[in-house]
């Protein structure tokens, strides 16, 4: 059933394909912090009580705020891609909503307990006895991870579609459970949840790295800065794991993904491993580090292990050779970030072990820092690793995304990017400038930080404003 | 069951524009409010009332959507691809409502005070009014057979949209007596008592001229509105607004905003039971649209969770909104910080 078009005109294809990245891309910065800084804060909360630490009280109440001001902006974004969905797919979710649908639904009812479990533990700061707040708190995390594996099941299901039985271009039947659980969502649920918690940890950590190179170094700084880096630290060597589990499964699960991830033209045995480098139209590698036979080691423990080559799919149903360079570059500058998180995440244990007390060297700091920027940007490198990876295909194998975009003209899907990009510039703007602004009043006074924030309890009086 | 999860869509659509209804309409007050001591109290006062629920109503909107491409993919697709004009619009005034709401507490300099005041009320007036305008193509008709500008624009999505902007500045005005109330500002309780009135004969007149409107452009709805189901929600609404006005001009605090709710709740609640069970007039039912049955059964399962641990919950923040602080507030600490 095609709406009949008003407008004719050149397909919305590629301003819809970089309206989607862009706003997916922002949606995804506000993730981490929405779903694992409620753990954050609750583990700082529970230092507070247990050791009666009056100053991991106040931290925790102050990252409430922050973690409150973020949700709602995260609000927002995440109206938005609704939206497009509609807009900018209608083709996709006519067919597919109903299992797509299924993820989405339950992300539905995990935002909604998020968003008033949020609002009760700001009210909850003055209105409940300390270990009630605590134990109402604890529904934060859970919200989080349902959500997380409800939108990466929606994901999976795009990834290696499952459970559904389609006839004649339509979903007639859904098996719900398989529709939920598909091939990947084991190591991409894992992955991500892991991803989360690591970057909202040295994101977190990294301001208090900054604060203690300008010198601030008392209780509270110290506090603030080891709680979540001693978590995502942990963290780390983990991930390492699963995103080389993940990656091993891509060799079975999408191919041509795997293919295009390593840039392997040919099908072939001694696979080597391509460290950054571009491939062309003809297969061919330029620049980049090639270290012989290290692909096929990795993938199969084994110089024999064979490598399927992107060669061997048709040109309509692999990444094009631009996609897989975007893909390669992506994925090499995730799994080199992650090194680097590990090194200096064993730096730090290394020191802990051996001398009982936090490191105190400048670089550490200065390194610690960039960890929360450089989490942020894996994370973002890896999302366009699966989502350019699986180009042409919006369902893998089973519908384009230039048969699921809008009918929409392309002129009318640019001016609405440029209107949103504007308008994230804006909000981006403003967003920063209020951490910055509560950042600063916490430092002049320490009234409750909660009150007249998104979800918090109203000021007692009526003020009017400065 | 396929019944039973439209109704849920209903609901969710309800919900959204009854409590949403009260965050716009405070929205709209505030465009409304000048620049005039008193105005300027009003807006603060409107601005005590809003921010601990900025962005939350968004729930309601994200399930609506949510709710509507899972179960009735078809209503979906056809329904984004006639209307995206209608949907382009309401999103953007969503979002620059949010941002500048929250610029309006940043902002140093007064004018962009009232940049963002404009910016805020202005999109606080197109939101609504685009979101029902959709809701009125859908009631139109034409979403599926005409074209994306005749489906977008036409008599029923003006005077849907209409509408929903007299009915959320009502609800705004209502509510807003209910804070002024709570703030014992008595200046801004009168205030807002007379915007309540005025609200009213504007939801009273337009939803009259709506109905002229709906009566030339779909004859069917009409006729199920004012002799099918939809006849009962009709007639609350017709009921409860002119009470609603009566019980806030005597100064009878008691039932308004629950009242409030109810007849703007009814609005929505007669539009959709006239058109039941058609999802889209004519063309597409709620048999013909619904997902598959395993589908129906996650659906019917999350909106239950929603009811099990959504329903309390939202009963514990509306005790804590209502109990007192239990202690003072906190003694400076800055002695052990050093900022």
């Amino acid at each position: 059933m095609d709406a009949p078009l008003g407008l004719a005109g050149e397909s919305a294809l590629l301003p819809s394909r970089i309206q989607m990245a862009f706003t997916l891309a922002t949606h995804v910065l506000l993730v981490p912090l929405g779903v694992a800084f409620p753990t954050l804060t609750l583990v700082m909360e529970g230092i507070g009580i247990a050791r009666n630490d009056p100053v991991a009280l106040r931290i925790a109440r102050r990252w409430s705020v922050v973690m409150a001001v973020q949700f709602a902006v995260g609000a927002v974004t995440g109206t938005i891609l609704s939206f497009e969905f509609g807009i900018l797919w209608p083709r996709l979710m006519g067919r597919f909503g109903a299992a797509l649908g299924l993820g989405f639904a339950i992300e539905g009812l995990a935002f909604f307990l998020e968003a008033i479990f949020i609002g009760i533990y700001l009210y909850g700061w003055k209105r409940l006895a300390p270990k009630t707040h605590f134990l109402f708190g604890l529904v934060l995390p859970p919200s989080g991870v349902l959500g997380t594996f409800a939108v990466l099941s929606a994901n999976s299901l795009m990834n290696t579609p499952g459970g559904i039985t389609v006839h004649e271009g339509r979903v007639i039947d859904i098996d719900a459970a398989a529709a939920l659980f598909t091939e990947s969502i084991g190591y991409e649920f894992w992955h991500f949840m892991i991803a989360l918690y690591m970057t909202a940890g040295f994101a977190v950590a990294s301001v208090y790295a900054v604060a203690w190179l300008r010198g601030r170094r008392d209780h509270y700084q110290r506090l603030a800065f080891v709680v979540p880096f001693t978590i995502a630290a942990a963290l780390t060597p983990v991930q390492l794991v699963v995103g080389d589990l993940s990656a091993r499964a891509l060799v079975e699960d999408q191919p041509a993904k795997f293919a295009a991830m390593e840039v392997t033209w040919t099908t072939r045995d001694h696979n080597p491993e391509v460290i950054g480098g571009v491939i062309d139209d003809s297969g061919q590698i330029h620049f980049g580090v090639v270290v012989p036979e290290l692909d096929s080691l990795l993938v199969g423990y084994s110089p024999n292990a064979v490598i399927r080559g992107l060669s061997t799919f048709p040109a309509d149903a692999r990444p094009a050779i631009v996609e897989a360079n975007i893909t390669h570059f992506a994925f090499d500058v995730m799994v080199g970030l992650g090194v680097a998180g590990a090194a200096l995440a064993s730096s730090y244990f290394w020191v802990l072990a051996r001398r009982r007390r936090q490191p105190e060297g400048v670089w550490f700091y200065r390194l610690a820092a960039g960890a929360g920027v450089g989490c942020y940007v894996a994370v973002e490198m890896g999302w366009i690793t699966t989502e350019v990876g699986r180009q042409p295909w919006i369902v893998y194998g089973l519908m384009r995304v230039s048969d699921a975009v809008t009918d929409a003209p392309a002129a009318y899907v640019w001016t609405m990017l440029a209107t949103l990009v504007v308008v994230y510039a804006l909000l981006a703007y403003f967003f920063v400038t209020l951490l910055l602004r509560l950042a600063a009043r916490w430092r002049r006074e320490d009234l409750a930080p909660e009150v007249g924030a998104p979800y918090g309890p109203r000021p007692e009086r009526l003020e009017a404003r400065g | 069951m396929a019944d039973l999860i439209a109704l849920v869509l209903l609901l969710a659509i309800t919900a959204y524009s009854t409590a949403g209804g009260v965050d716009f309409g405070a929205g709209i007050w505030d465009l409304l409010a000048g620049t005039s001591s008193r105005g300027r109290q009003a807006r603060a006062l409107i601005d005590h009332a809003m921010a601990p629920v900025w962005e939350v109503n968004n729930v309601w909107l994200v399930l609506s959507v949510v709710l509507c491409w899972t179960a009735f993919p078809a209503l979906f697709q056809v329904t984004f691809s006639s209307l995206y004009p209608l949907f382009t619009v309401a999103l953007l005034g969503l979002i620059l409502r949010g941002a500048f709401f929250a610029f309006r507490h940043v902002a140093d300099d007064p004018r962009s005070h009232r940049i963002a005041d404009v910016v805020f009320g202005v999109s606080s007036l197109l939101t609504p009014f685009f979101f029902a305008a959709s809701l009125g193509a859908i009631a139109s008709g034409r979403v599926g057979s005409g074209s994306v500008p005749e489906a977008s624009f036409n008599p029923m999505t003006v005077a849907f949209g209409v509408v929903s902007v007299a009915a959320t500045a009502f609800s705004g005005a209502s509510f807003l007596v209910g804070d002024a109330r709570r703030y014992e500002a008595p200046e801004m309780v009168a205030y807002f008592q007379r915007r309540v009135v005025a609200a009213g004969a504007a939801l009273i007149a337009t939803g009259t001229a709506a109905l002229i409107v709906i009566a030339s452009e779909a004859p069917s709805l009409l006729r199920s509105m004012l002799t099918g189901p939809g006849l009962p929600f009709a007639l609350l609404t017709m009921v409860l607004t002119p009470v609603v006005m009566a019980l806030v001009w005597r100064g009878v605090f008691r039932w308004y905003r629950i009242s409030t709710v109810a007849a703007v709740g009814s609005l929505v609640f007669a539009w959709g039971f006239a058109q039941a069970p058609y999802l889209l007039p004519g063309r597409l039912t709620i048999a013909q649209a619904i997902a598959p049955p395993a589908t129906q059964l996650v659906l019917l399962l999350v909106v239950a969770g929603l009811v099990i641990l959504g329903v309390p919950a939202m009963g514990v923040l509306y005790y804590l909104d209502q109990r007192s602080t239990l202690e003072s507030p906190e003694p400076d600490r800055r002695r052990d910080y050093r900022g």
